[in-house]
């Protein structure tokens, strides 16, 4: 194993584990000046975690041991799904191998779980996040697959890892489909990690809120790993926008500089899009994914028009 | 070699034989069915044994009428698939079928529908073909007649019936035409009437198989059956319409061109995306698994549809591949959905109704069966690390490499269906977390509910049995999937025993992703309880959590079916009856989504069908006079036919 794929591995680790939280606090911060205010610090988030890390639990009336283990299998499902993303095009052999749907299937799972969580309770707050999360998640998942058809064809795999080093070809760069799957990625990516104009991120408002729902029962410990999970699922879903759909030849470090910078642009890129967009209603939502899904298909037909791959 | 496990085969058969006879003459059924339970599983050992081996047993296929029995590797897949249910399937029945007259008539009929299903697989000529083909339709048709006798019941075995017999006759026609030109066993059939083979074979065997828009007695006669018999309709009996689909289009008919797979897939993405939508909303736990049983059936479909355009463009891995997922899905849904049946079965005996809005709590009421049913809805719903996950991310690949083909009309046809399956699998999982959500968790919503006492230990049992599997299959589907791989025309081999090692995939280590996702969770749930934990109601506004105000069904799904409102035309009526002081006395509230087919499709069909009757019946006036000119008319005709020698 050489050293780039060990420093690629550390990245994995250290940055998916920890970074998650500055991304959301930079957003925030970008968000706050754009809007005239001072705004937190980058690091409230972490101040935030530290704070609650250290606050007793609370256990709610009725539940069972789905509502217990939820959070750790949501923070298991984003943990492991932190070891299937490349880094720079390496990643070290885990044993859990660099496949695409895996990835989606591990989000889906804690999906899954916190819905769960959200009926266990018996609470009514909870399960109207889910309800409309669980509505939006189908058609999440039909583009996003579709989005990874096309990222998967130059490479003809959907190893994470041979469609990342497929995107650093500048040939890839002349196919209409590759711009086109660029496009439905952001709009997974805001949906995925609920910004506006999918989801308010700030709003604990009941009527409104989405991915906040589910959270609401929980304190203490089980909430760390909750909002972890939601920080760290923005480090995934910018990192795999680099990684498939950004240029980064060149070496390593070029490589690394080139992810850091993309990551930055995209959070910029997420705040302004939160300052100067309204929440859209959420039945419009779906039209707005079928509409990119609409676009895949076109980026498909493009692709075999221009010989696709051969 | 072939001693023993013809010799195992054989006593299964035997000892099923003999558990419906002493089920039916002695006093209670548990003997007799413990006695099939068992010969069932030696039954299954005997495929698994040519399954692994890839050694045939008895008689190949003949194109004669002469009955003959044998079994090669795929009928030994399918006997695997039939004790996979069967066995648990008879022993929960146990515990669930009562020691009366009824009882002892349905522990009889359960054995036979057993030898009917094992007979299909190992018929090895046309006519056992076909009668056991018949004989499976029948069974369950008089299972469950035996069990209920209200008229719902009488109208739900007469429309199964009357549609089954429509496929029923497209097989006839299929297996007949094939038979004639000596395809059973011999070459395959290719030229004009293999288009027309082709055809039939769709629909007939997919009409049995369930798949939309053939799909119609499927919700209505599988919720009516006693549990494990559902358990055998559902797991079971629409698999082995895959089986003679499989036969009739892989090994039977000479490359029937691109139409034939595309056809099928196009049936497999409506059938997937339309049965797991209509099971989201339905709000009864038996009806919304027969609807999911369409969804899992169109998955199959999807697979094999695949599996028949790579192979007509070349890609034999590929292909191989595809029709590796296609089988491993069956399996893992008699698996799963076995397992659903029965723990709906065990639910229903404790708390009776399994009206989905008025249940909940149960999990901890009922641990074995909550535990082991949650289990079941895991892996339907396509989660890692269990089976369902493994055969759908199977399915998946297959389908996103036939979008990168160049082929436009085959690219089109993958990206469709892939953005189907994906839909698909989001909204099982939407729909088992309303299940799961309302049946198991949260309040009871019924004296009976919170009263609910854990099923007897046959019925924990065989759950346990079905679970264990979807947990082993989701782990280690790698042998079984390298056997089923080489099972298909094309026979490649892949590698792979702890892991799915698929060409052109970032791979699915399954037994390491489930090692990890265990570890994980164990190491995160005890450092989040390391620390002190109080205990407090469910915040709900500073009110007690109220059952009454628990969410329901419909509320759940509410968001979606907004959201295809155009497509799903739900239809509701509210009445608020105010007095004339302007209190409101009454209000009267009724919601419903209408089975679309039914209305549009099947209900001109058989308006259709009944004024054509209408006028038939004129033909039939009773007057020996225009019976006497019917006779002479007929008898000119042949006369004149004859003379101009078209009779020959």
């Amino acid at each position: 194993m050489s050293g780039a794929t060990v420093a690629a591995g550390a990245v994995q680790l250290v940055g998916g584990v920890l970074l998650g939280p500055a991304i959301v606090g930079l957003i925030q911060q970008v968000k706050a000046r754009l809007q005239g205010r001072c705004g937190p610090s980058v690091l409230q988030p972490y101040r935030e975690l530290r704070r609650l890390w250290g606050k007793s639990g609370v256990a709610p009336e009725p539940r069972t041991l789905i509502y217990t283990l939820a959070p750790a299998v949501a923070a298991a499902c984003t943990g492991l799904a932190l070891l299937l993303l490349p880094i720079a095009d390496l990643a070290p052999e885990w044993g859990l191998g660099h496949d695409a749907l895996v990835l989606v299937g591990l989000l889906a799972l804690a999906r899954f779980a916190l819905a769960l969580a959200a009926w266990d309770t018996a609470g009514a707050f909870g399960l109207m996040g889910s309800a409309r999360d669980l509505m939006l998640s189908v058609f999440v998942e039909g583009l996003l697959l579709l989005v990874l058809l096309l990222f998967a064809l130059p490479p003809g795999s959907t190893d994470l890892l041979s469609m990342s080093h497929a995107a650093t070809l500048p040939e890839v760069w002349e196919k209409p489909a590759h711009w086109v799957a660029m496009i439905g990625l952001c709009l997974v990516v805001l949906a995925e990690i609920g910004r506006q104009p999918v989801d308010n991120p700030d709003t604990h408002l009941e009527l409104t809120m989405i991915h906040e729902g589910p959270l609401l029962e929980y304190a203490g410990r089980e909430l760390v790993y909750l909002q972890w999970s939601a920080a760290a699922r923005h480090w995934i879903m910018l990192v795999l926008a680099c990684e498939l759909a950004f240029p980064h030849p060149g070496s390593f470090a070029a490589q690394i500089g080139v992810l850091t910078g993309g990551v930055l642009a995209l959070s910029v890129a997420l705040a302004v899009c939160e300052t100067v967009q309204a929440k859209m209603g959420v039945l419009r939502v779906p039209l707005l994914l079928g509409s990119g899904a609409a676009l895949c298909l076109l980026g498909l037909a493009s692709w075999l028009a221009v010989g696709g791959g051969g | 070699m072939t001693g023993a496990p013809q010799a195992l085969a054989i006593a299964g058969v035997l000892a099923i034989f003999l558990g419906a006879i002493n089920a039916g003459s002695s006093r209670s059924p548990r003997t007799g069915l413990a006695l099939q339970s068992t010969g069932v599983l030696f039954a299954g050992a005997a495929g698994v044994w040519v399954l692994a081996s890839g050694h045939a047993l008895g008689a190949a296929f003949r194109s004669d009428i002469h009955p003959a029995f044998g079994l090669d590797p795929l009928s030994g897949f399918f006997l695997v698939i039939i004790a996979a249910v069967g066995a648990p399937a008879a022993w929960f029945a146990r515990d669930s079928l009562r020691a009366d007259g009824s009882g002892r008539a349905l522990a009889v009929a359960t054995g036979t529908f057993l030898l009917a299903l094992i007979g299909f697989v190992s018929a090895r000529d046309v006519s056992t073909f076909l009668e056991f083909w018949e004989l499976m339709t029948l069974v369950p048709a008089g299972a469950i007649l035996i069990a209920r006798q209200d008229t719902e019941a009488r109208h739900g075995v007469f429309v199964y019936l009357a549609i089954t017999h429509i496929g029923g006759a497209c097989v006839w026609a299929s297996m007949l035409a094939l038979a004639w030109h000596g395809a059973l066993g011999g070459h395959s059939l290719g030229g004009g009437l293999a288009a027309f083979v082709a055809c039939a074979s769709l629909v007939g065997f997919s009409t049995k198989a369930g798949l939309m828009p053939l799909h119609s007695w499927l919700p209505r006669a599988h919720p009516l059956a006693p549990a494990h018999i559902s358990a055998l309709m559902s797991g079971v009996m629409i698999k082995l319409a895959i089986y003679g689909l499989v036969r009739v289009l892989f090994d039977w008919l000479a490359a029937p061109g691109p139409w034939v797979g595309i056809t099928l897939m196009a049936l497999g993405s409506l059938s997937c995306l339309g049965g797991v939508l209509y099971a989201l909303m339905q709000h009864e736990l038996k009806r919304l698994l027969a609807f999911h049983s369409i969804e899992n059936v169109g998955i199959v479909a999807l697979g094999l549809g695949a599996s028949l355009v790579l192979r007509d463009i070349g890609a034999d891995t590929w292909s191989a591949i595809a029709f590796a997922a296609a089988l491993l899905h069956a399996l893992n849904h008699a698996l799963f959905k076995g397992l659903l049946f029965l723990g709906a079965g065990a639910l229903a005996q404790a708390v009776g109704s399994l009206e989905l809005d008025r249940m909940g709590g149960l999990l901890r009421r009922m641990p074995w069966t909550g535990t082991t049913f949650a289990l079941g809805a895991m892996a339907i719903a396509g989660l890692p690390p269990l089976n369902g996950f493994a055969s759908e991310w199977l399915t998946l690949q297959s389908l996103l490499h036939l979008g990168g083909v160049t082929h436009l009309g085959v690219a089109f046809a993958g990206t469709i269906a892939t953005a189907a399956l994906a839909g698909t699998a989001a909204l099982a999982v939407y729909c088992f977390v309303k299940v799961i959500g309302l049946v198991l968790l949260g309040l009871p919503r019924r004296p009976e509910c919170a009263q609910a006492s854990e099923a007897p230990g046959a019925i924990r049992a065989s759950m346990v049995f079905l679970a264990a599997g979807c947990v082993l299959l989701g782990v280690l589907p790698g042998p079984l999937v390298g056997r089923l791989a080489a099972l298909s025309p094309g026979s490649v081999s892949l590698g792979g025993s702890t892991s799915l090692e698929v060409p052109g995939t970032g791979s699915l280590p399954t037994l390491a992703l489930a090692l990890a996702l265990v570890a994980l969770v164990a190491a995160l749930a005890r450092l989040a309880h390391a620390h002190r934990i109080a205990a407090a109601p469910t915040w709900t506004c500073g009110q007690p959590p109220a059952a009454a105000l628990a969410w329901t069904s419909a509320g759940f799904t509410k968001p979606l079916r907004l959201v295809l409102e155009g497509f799903l035309r739900p239809r509701r009526e509210a009445q608020i009856i105010v007095s004339s002081t302007g209190i409101v006395e009454a209000v009267a509230y009724s919601a419903e989504v209408p089975h679309l087919f039914d209305t549009l499709l099947y209900g001109p069909v058989s308006r259709g069908a009944l004024r054509g009757a209408r006028v038939a019946r004129r033909l039939q006036s009773g007057s020996l006079r225009a019976y006497l000119i019917y006779l002479l008319a007929l008898l000119g005709a042949l006369l004149a036919l004859a003379r101009i020698g078209v009779l020959g």
